[in-house]
């Protein structure tokens, strides 16, 4: 490898400071941990309001405060989670799935297969996203599982545009060529050279493209798409709490910190990955 | 007829006064100025002969005169377009003198031949006119002697129509409007013989009105002659109740026609105006589909109408508003209390559930032969208390879904049946609103066959006897609230802010605005 003085000298001023990743690590494995078991983090039960103790201010018995209902917001938050996470976890595992695939195939036979789905991604493209979702999920129907997969197709484009970028880069380097020349089979060659290699910044894309997910699916059930009452949602919250924004500062305020925060620290993350992935190098 | 006068909360009584009192000696009104009002939802339909909810009514009112008029507080009829009235002694035939100087905006006069145009024509529009159509049920014939003299004869003693002539859904249009058709008017193809008339009508946004110059038939109860103040009137669709409340307290709009209660202590403690009047005719209430295989079970509503804790609602509804106390608010004139008959009740609503055969099953939802007690509203009202309502029903085992959409589509599922509840409220001062919403000859909300009960309801709306009627009036809701066909919630309140400028704004008898005397200050 290169001289340890000439990587240091490299490394060190583009390394971001750690502390951010870790940081944004630790909170999006906090907000994990409130999808896969909300009840360790609260006893709370999100549905259940005491009309009493509506739109109570944040206090020590809630954090968050206490919505039109007298519901605790920090609970629904938490609970919030699992439904707005599983939805953005869908969405991306809908948008990777479907677009790696086509952007591998496109970029490795090249030609007319290429020109031809290509096509169709840059039409993809030309919609804006949030508008094809709304399409998307108008004629699904609503609820979580239809955000899911409407924000999940109208992001299939952008992994499909990276995806044959990079076949198209390992498609030419010099061990493919010569495993082809020496008979090895084009699926094989496909899924065991050129995939492994494409995979690193198409991740760092998933990673990103968590972060605008989870803006996506929010903005979807903010406009009334998603879960239908009492369900708690992360957009949801943000939607109810508009009506009480002159009374009640903290029932939008707070479950839309969460998602802002959740947001940034996807996109940190994902930065980062990008740039352990350029440390990495290939052939360029 | 002696009819209650209204009552207002002791808190609304000092507001109006408050509102009133910075007027000091009666300033003189100013003409001119534009009247910017937000409304929370899209008119749909400006036909007050059509329309139903009460935006498209309030516009309705500025740009339609009826041929009487009703006082708020006392609920007596007084003349308006009808100089004179005679009623007959059977009840079936009543007589209007119209006034001689009044004209449609295209300059058609209101004559006796529009009069009988417009009653025959709101018949024609069916189910269509859903207000104007029940008011009319029974007419037999419109008869013109002369020009100014109209005739109205009933097959039925039918003692609700003089109050219905009051209102907008039987307000006056033009004959050539009467040739449009209903969704052409719909859209604000409307000549009326109102002080304003239709200038611009754009969906989800606004509505414009202008002034009719030569306006000189103001009702009875108008505090001025000739034209209106207002130069024009602007409605603005705000759906956000927060954007409505700031846009008022930073004067981008002069009257607020829908704050929520969350806003109430803000605008009071800006000291703006607040104006509240409880409306009258059905409160806020579920109406079961009797046609669908679950709630056609008369346990099963029964249990919906005791698992309701209607106390528990007061504390997230406005402080002008009060829970249900009858099927009728108490500003209905005739309105008997039967809360006794809803009181909450959670274990005679268990008990009744168990005999209907639903036996708890998963996560506390009860569940009959494998089937889940499931039960879907959908509704477009901005009325949070609707999810209280949805845990308390779910604390006896009962899932109500809750789906909150537009007019559009629950007036869609409303006309193609397929729907278990509805959610509405009516407005109506005379309690005849019974007949002709649960009656199943009338608009049979419930889907069901006749019943003992159409009977009573029919009595109710034929009985001359005040003091009879009450007590009919009182049988009846008893019958409907003991069968589940009505499960009361909630009294609407309309509850309005405006800015300090904005002078002699009223509310009229059924709680909608009259703008012809309100001004803007400078």
């Amino acid at each position: 490898m290169a001289d340890p003085l000439t990587l240091a000298a490299i490394a060190a001023p583009r390394r971001p400071l750690p502390w951010l990743a870790l940081a944004s690590a630790a909170l999006l494995a906090l907000v994990l941990g409130w999808g896969l078991a909300p009840w360790l983090f609260t006893a709370t039960d999100p549905l259940r309001g005491v009309p009493l103790q509506a739109l109570q201010p944040p206090s020590a018995a809630h954090w968050f405060g206490t919505d039109h209902l007298g519901r605790d917001i920090l609970a629904r938050t938490i609970h919030g989670s699992a439904t707005s996470l599983q939805a953005t976890g869908l969405a991306v595992l809908v948008a990777l799935l479907g677009g790696a695939p086509i952007g591998l195939l496109a970029g490795f036979f090249g030609g007319r297969l290429d020109a031809v789905l290509m096509r169709a991604v840059d039409v993809l493209m030309a919609i804006p996203s949030l508008l094809l979702s709304m399409a998307i999920v108008t004629v699904l129907g609503f609820g979580t599982v239809e955000i899911a997969v409407a924000v999940g197709l109208s992001a299939v484009a952008a992994f499909a545009r990276l995806a044959r970028g990079e076949a198209l880069r390992w498609r030419h380097a010099v061990f493919v060529e010569a495993g082809l020349a020496a008979g090895v089979g084009i699926p094989a060659t496909i899924l065991r050279h050129v995939l492994p290699h494409a995979a690193g910044p198409v991740l760092a894309l998933a990673a990103l493209e968590f972060g605008s997910a989870v803006l996506a699916v929010s903005s979807l059930s903010f406009l009334g798409f998603g879960a239908p009452p009492p369900q708690p949602e992360w957009g949801l919250l943000i939607a109810e709490g508009r009506n009480y924004l002159a009374v009640a500062w903290w029932y939008t305020t707070l479950p839309g910190l969460v998602v802002l925060l959740v947001v940034l620290a996807a996109n940190q993350l994902a930065r980062h990955a990008q740039d352990r992935g350029q440390d990495r190098g290939g052939p360029r | 007829m002696p009819l209650r006068p209204f009552r207002l909360a002791p808190a609304a009584l000092a507001v109006l006064a408050l509102a009133t009192l910075p007027a000091g000696a009666q300033p003189a009104p100013q003409p001119g100025g534009v009247l910017r009002i937000a409304i929370d939802t899209d008119p749909q339909c400006l036909d007050p002969q059509q329309a139903g909810n009460n935006n498209s009514l309030n516009v309705g009112r500025q740009i339609t005169d009826s041929l009487t008029d009703q006082r708020p507080d006392t609920g007596a009829l007084v003349p308006w377009l009808a100089a004179s009235w005679s009623v007959s002694a059977d009840n079936l035939e009543f007589t209007f003198q119209l006034r001689d100087d009044a004209s449609f905006s295209d300059g058609t006069p209101v004559d006796a031949a529009a009069v009988k145009a417009n009653l025959e024509g709101i018949v024609k529009l069916g189910a269509r006119a859903s207000l104007g159509a029940g008011y009319l049920a029974g007419l037999r014939e419109v008869r013109i002697p002369d020009s100014r003299t109209v005739t109205v004869a009933f097959a039925a003693p039918n003692i609700q129509f003089l109050q219905a002539t009051s209102t907008m859904s039987l307000g006056l249009l033009a004959p050539a409007t009467l040739a449009r058709s209903a969704e052409e008017r719909c859209q604000g193809q409307l000549v009326g013989s109102g002080p304003f008339t239709v200038a611009r009508f754009v969906h989800n946004q606004q509505v414009r009105l202008n002034r009719r110059d030569d306006y000189a038939w103001p009702s009875a109860l108008a505090r001025h002659q000739g034209r209106a103040h207002l130069e024009g009137i602007e409605y603005r669709v705000i759906p956000e109740s927060g954007v409505r409340t700031g846009s008022l307290v930073s004067r981008q709009i002069d009257v607020n026609a829908s704050v929520p209660p969350q806003d109430e202590r803000l605008l009071l403690a800006q000291q703006l105006p607040v104006l509240a009047r409880a409306n009258p005719g059905l409160v806020y209430s579920f109406f079961p589909n009797e046609a669908d295989p679950l709630l056609r079970d008369p346990l099963l509503r029964q249990a919906i109408v005791k698992a309701v804790n209607r106390a528990e609602l007061q504390s997230i509804i406005s402080r002008f508003q009060a829970p249900a106390s009858a099927v009728l608010a108490k500003t209905t004139p005739l309105y008997s209390d039967l809360s006794a008959l809803l009181a909450h009740d959670p274990d005679g609503s268990r008990q009744l559930l168990e005999e209907a055969g639903w036996r708890p099953g998963q996560g506390g939802i009860r569940e009959r032969d494998g089937q889940r007690l499931v039960i879907r509203l959908s509704y477009w009202q901005s009325t949070p208390f609707l999810e209280l309502v949805q845990q308390q029903l779910r604390a006896v085992g009962i899932d109500l879904q809750l789906n909150r959409t537009t007019i559009s589509q629950v007036t869609a599922l409303r006309d193609s049946g397929s729907y278990q509840l509805q959610f509405f409220n009516l407005t109506r001062a005379d309690p005849d609103i019974l007949r002709a919403v649960f009656g199943s000859s009338g608009r049979n909300v419930n889907n069901r066959a006749a019943a003992p009960v159409d009977a009573l309801l029919q009595a109710s709306s034929a009985e001359l006897d005040p003091t009879r009627r009450r007590d009919l009036v009182a049988q009846a809701e008893r019958a409907l609230i003991e069968a589940g066909h009505v499960i009361p919630l909630v009294e609407l309140s309309t509850v309005i802010a405006t800015g300090k400028n904005v002078h002699g704004l009223d509310y009229e008898a059924s709680s909608r605005l009259q703008l012809y005397d309100t001004w803007l200050g400078r």
